[in-house]
């Protein structure tokens, strides 16, 4: 009996502890409590949204929540998050469920999985859904009645092109050329590449020839030709686990991978292992913090191009979705929901490197981003009547790293 | 009635109600006017586990476990979806694919229990082979489609939101009406729980332990193919990596309804209804409440631990078996 005495003491005090903690983290989004609600009327109608990360942390999960809980008092909205499942569209239906049982008038989802029930969840909660770093290609190739003509999904901001608008190959190989103007008496001359595999991102393989395909072009009119070795499915294609360490051997004699696939943690790790972060130079896509230290001229200089989505490009749904819970739609609204590739900051030497470190992606700091809360209140079509849909997409897919300059 | 041996006798279950008792009165005062909306988010979240939960029970009666339910589950969506949709995404096609999966099922049930003793390894090691085999077929599976998630075609699932929430409710109350049948009255049950007490015991009191083994695994097959089929009606779509997580969520559902792991006599099927729905509850109480992402699962680990202390049977202060 005292053991069962004690152990209910412990439950006691560590549920005591357990709903501290609960407090602590409602508490802690003081930025999104309705107290503060904006005093001007163009503000818009109290509303809460949700939004649902694919991941709980990393840069970009930090910015855009201090991105948008900045922003909550002058557009007089609060913000919920929650985590989605990389695998199970029943645990993300069951999240954005929990979302809308928790009062949410709309949804931004980083994620297209199961989108359809999720979209047919929503509408018969008459809660707004819209998409944010994710091109909703299954949704689009496969259900794009269900999903883009649906009028609750307002559309998705991507992280980079649409599957069929790729230009990252060609992005890519813009920055290796950069990189042997600055390196001219040392240029990358024979490089290999790097990709998810073409059912998961069929983009990537599209982005890849795309590169060989810049490479060859170039080739046919330069003096110091480049070298693109083809793709090996043996070893290019990583199958969402760190790049296999005879890649090196079969692309012997490479000065450069060109990855295409998130490179800081599936091609870096690897070469630094094998000892070929110093004599091999990484452009890949993503920034996962502390890549600097190694970027450009700084440490081993193995980072010679890093790429992302501005954080502050999830202004795109969020606007939309504020507009459909005031009841307004811009005049140039179009009828189906689109899916807006957006440009990238692309990082390609010490200057663009400086300067991205200034903004919010990097320092979590919302007087760093690029949009002040004013800024979106007036891209709306309730705050500002002028405001028109192609001004919104616009700000939102043009931000590059010259407009941190 | 409240004595202190009353309390001695069910602290267990005490603790395993309290879990539940307080998730629920956090979900009565977080779903404010969503009430009635938020128990149907329940009800959708909990179906497939509380199924996998009452079948789980079986093999967790006998101190055994099955890591490969999640894998199975995501072969047996696919192969559902391919199957109906190959015929045209007709009702028949639906019912076809089903019997299929539930084949394949029983036949997995069948192995894991019997090859295990034939070739006297751990049960686990077992699970863990159709695990890494059910794995590779799912990869392989969406490879061949060229996508990363595949759609049904037919309509199985009832446009009215109330129609479906009856539906998995009876869904629900049917299994666990079967499976509590099936455990306290029938041999099944008995056997299942005598394994887990001391399977050596059994064995010598004449029961053919090998024979029962294999039934209670092929019957969680059919609580896994029914749960497959649940759960694709729920979101209609299917991936590379659908049901992944499953086997260790069924084991934690069960766990905070107070089955020990080492199965026996104590085993009882309210532990799978029980520790489902808290376990359900308590993540969508977290969301409702609206907890920081940072700590969601620090608390969840938290109250994971405190009722794992208080649940957990020990032996000579040493852990369960």
């Amino acid at each position: 009996m005292k053991n069962a005495v004690k152990k209910f003491v412990a439950m006691m005090l560590a549920g005591v502890m357990s709903f501290s903690l609960m407090a602590c983290g409602s508490s802690g989004s003081g930025a999104a409590s309705s107290e503060g609600a904006a005093s001007s009327e163009k503000a818009g109608k109290n509303c809460t949204i949700g939004v649902a990360f694919y991941q709980d942390s990393g840069l970009a999960t930090t910015a855009a929540k201090a991105y948008l809980d900045n922003m909550s008092d002058t557009l007089n909205c609060k913000f919920k998050y929650t985590v989605l499942s990389q695998t199970d569209e029943g645990v993300n239906l069951t999240k954005i469920q929990e979302l809308i049982a928790s009062g949410v008038d709309g949804i931004i989802c980083t994620m297209d999985s199961g989108t359809a029930a999720i979209v047919q969840e929503c509408e018969a909660a008459d809660v707004y859904i819209g998409g944010y770093l994710c091109d909703y290609d299954i949704s689009y190739t496969q259900a794009y009645d269900a999903v883009f003509k649906n009028d609750h999904f307002v559309g998705t901001a991507i992280d980079g092109y649409a599957p069929d608008n790729v230009i990252v190959g060609k992005q890519m190989f813009e920055s290796l050329l950069e990189y042997n103007e600055r390196n001219a008496d040392a240029p990358i001359t024979h490089v290999s590449l790097a990709i998810f595999p073409v059912w998961a991102f069929p983009a990537q393989t599209l982005a890849a020839q795309q590169f060989i395909a810049e490479v060859d072009e170039y080739n046919k009119t330069a003096d110091v030709k480049i070298t693109c070795d083809p793709l090996n499915e043996e070893t290019d294609v990583l199958a969402f686990a760190p790049m296999d360490s005879t890649y090196f051997a079969k692309h012997e004699g490479i000065q450069a991978i060109m990855s295409f696939a998130a490179g800081t943690g599936f091609v870096y790790p690897v070469m630094v292992q094998t000892g070929n972060d110093k004599n091999i130079k990484l452009f890949t896509t993503g920034f996962d913090g502390g890549e600097e230290k190694n970027f450009g001229s700084a440490g081993t200089g193995t980072y010679q191009q890093n790429c992302v989505t501005a954080v502050e490009s999830i202004t795109y749904p969020l606007v939309l979705l504020l507009n459909k819970i005031n009841g307004v739609e811009f005049k140039d609204q179009p009828e189906d929901a689109e899916r807006v590739s957006c440009d990238q900051f692309i990082m390609n030497s010490d200057e663009d490197m400086t300067a991205f470190e200034k903004n919010i992606y990097f320092t979590a700091n919302a007087s760093d981003a690029l949009f002040t809360p004013e800024d979106v209140l007036n891209m709306t079509a309730y705050a500002n009547p002028d405001a028109t849909y192609e001004q919104l997409k616009k700000a939102c897919s043009t931000i590059t790293i010259d407009s941190l300059k | 009635m409240f004595s202190k041996a009353f309390f001695k006798k069910h602290v267990y279950d005490i603790a395993a109600y309290a879990g539940l008792t307080a998730t629920f009165i956090l979900f009565l005062i977080f779903s404010g006017e969503n009430l009635s909306y938020n128990v149907g988010t329940v009800l959708q979240a909990a179906s497939a586990y509380a199924i996998l939960s009452l079948g789980a029970v079986f093999v967790y009666s006998m101190g055994f476990m099955d890591v490969s339910i999640g894998q199975q589950i995501g072969v047996y969506s696919i192969l559902m979806i391919l199957i109906s949709n190959k015929m045209g995404g007709t009702i028949a096609g639906v019912i076809l694919s089903f019997v299929v999966i539930l084949a394949i099922a029983l036949v997995c049930g069948a192995f894991n229990g019997a090859v295990a003793v034939w070739l006297k390894l751990p049960s686990i090691v077992t699970s863990l082979f159709l695990m890494f085999f059910f794995t590779g077929a799912q990869l392989l599976l969406m490879e061949s489609t060229g996508n990363n998630t595949i759609s049904i075609e037919a309509s199985i699932k009832p446009s009215s939101r109330t129609a479906y929430n009856w539906i998995i409710l009876a869904a629900i109350v049917i299994v666990a009406l079967v499976v509590t049948f099936l455990f306290n009255y029938t041999k099944l049950g008995k056997y299942t729980k005598a394994i887990g007490a001391n399977e050596v015991v059994a064995a010598q009191s004449g029961i053919n332990t090998t024979r029962w083994k294999v039934i209670a695994y092929m019957t969680f097959g059919v609580c896994v193919a029914i749960a497959s089929f649940i759960m694709l009606m729920r979101t209609g779509t299917a991936g590379k990596g659908t049901g992944g997580g499953y086997a260790m969520d069924v084991m934690i559902c069960l766990i905070l309804g107070g089955m020990p792991l080492s199965g026996g006599m104590v085993s009882k099927v309210r532990s799978a209804l029980i520790g489902t729905f808290t376990y359900v509850l308590l993540t969508n109480d977290l969301t409702t409440m609206g907890v920081e992402l940072n700590y969601i699962n620090f608390v969840k680990a938290i109250i994971f631990i405190i009722i794992i202390l208080i649940t957990c049977r020990k032996n000579n202060g040493v852990l369960p078996r």
